[in-house]
């Protein structure tokens, strides 16, 4: 049994795949083990919040399931991956009544404060900081943010955000640096410098 | 400390968020559910499959009963000719004598 687990934890995504559409089901789960965590991390780029990246990650995993059958294999199953992620993602993002999420996020920031050395000052400014940081990603454009939230949240190359957003690796360097740029700006405007 | 590291601390705090260990238990019983539904559900042409037939049904007890009703409607009656049960004949037969 523990062998059967090993050799199937050593299947190429493409093997899992065509497991899974002969119909063993139970493949699915290797699959979504293997690949949980980047979807999580760049949901958690665009929610900021882990209870709204892990439904954004349910999501993502059922459409993929949904629609394993139209994976031509044409590119990488990661990069079919990515790119539903961001899709589902921008669309979670539109449903979503920012004014709460915001709202929540705040109340939950005041009362999770870590109890160590920082005076509860230093926490406030830090805090008021991390929701500038954020606000400021979340007001980029569509096309700046994806390209930020691939590279700085996943670590991926610009060659792979390139081949995901479909556009050369030169359209993303200058992208990633619109994106700073404007978060500089914004940020400088905000602390007043 | 510069806006640059503010940012990068920022990213990096989000980026150890670690998601519910049962995250993948919880999407497969969620794609369990969603698959035991879809086959609960009848699709369109069985709905339509079934009142057809039940159409099929009554038209053919109307049709069957219609074919009942004119049958009877043909069926010959018995008359009773009282000259025939008497035997006339032999009260006849005995005048000439």
């Amino acid at each position: 049994m523990s062998n059967e687990i090993n050799a199937q934890n050593r299947m190429s995504d493409e093997q899992l795949i065509e497991q899974i559409l002969s119909g063993n089901k139970e493949t699915f789960r290797l699959l979504v083990e293997k690949y949980q965590q980047q979807v999580f991390r760049i949901a958690m780029g665009y929610v900021h919040s882990k209870e709204d990246a892990e439904d954004i990650v349910q999501e993502v995993f059922i459409q993929v399931y949904r629609s394993l059958n139209s994976f031509q294999g044409k590119s990488e199953f990661s990069t079919w991956l990515y790119r539903i992620t961001m899709n589902t993602s921008l669309n979670s993002l539109n449903k979503r009544h920012k004014l709460f999420s915001g709202l929540a996020e705040n109340l939950k920031n005041i009362f999770n404060r870590s109890d160590d050395e920082k005076t509860a000052q230093q926490q406030m400014v830090e805090s008021e900081m991390e929701q500038a940081i954020k606000k400021a990603i979340d007001q980029l454009s569509d096309k700046q943010r994806m390209a930020f939230v691939l590279s700085r949240y996943e670590d991926l190359s610009q060659r792979k955000v390139a081949e995901i957003m479909e556009t050369t690796e030169g359209a993303v360097e200058q992208l990633l640096q619109r994106a700073k740029k404007n978060l500089q700006n914004k940020l400088n405007k905000l602390v007043g410098n | 400390m510069k806006m640059e590291d503010y940012i990068n601390d920022v990213i990096d705090k989000e980026k150890q968020v670690q998601p519910n260990p049962f995250l993948s238990t919880r999407i497969m019983a969620r794609l369990e559910s969603e698959t035991a539904r879809e086959a609960k559900r009848i699709p369109a042409w069985q709905k339509l499959a079934v009142a057809a037939s039940l159409g099929l049904v009554v038209m053919m007890g109307v049709g069957i009963g219609n074919t009942r009703y004119s049958n009877s409607n043909t069926s010959s009656s018995l008359n009773i000719n009282d000259s025939q049960i008497e035997g006339l004949n032999y009260y006849i037969a005995m005048d000439y004598e």
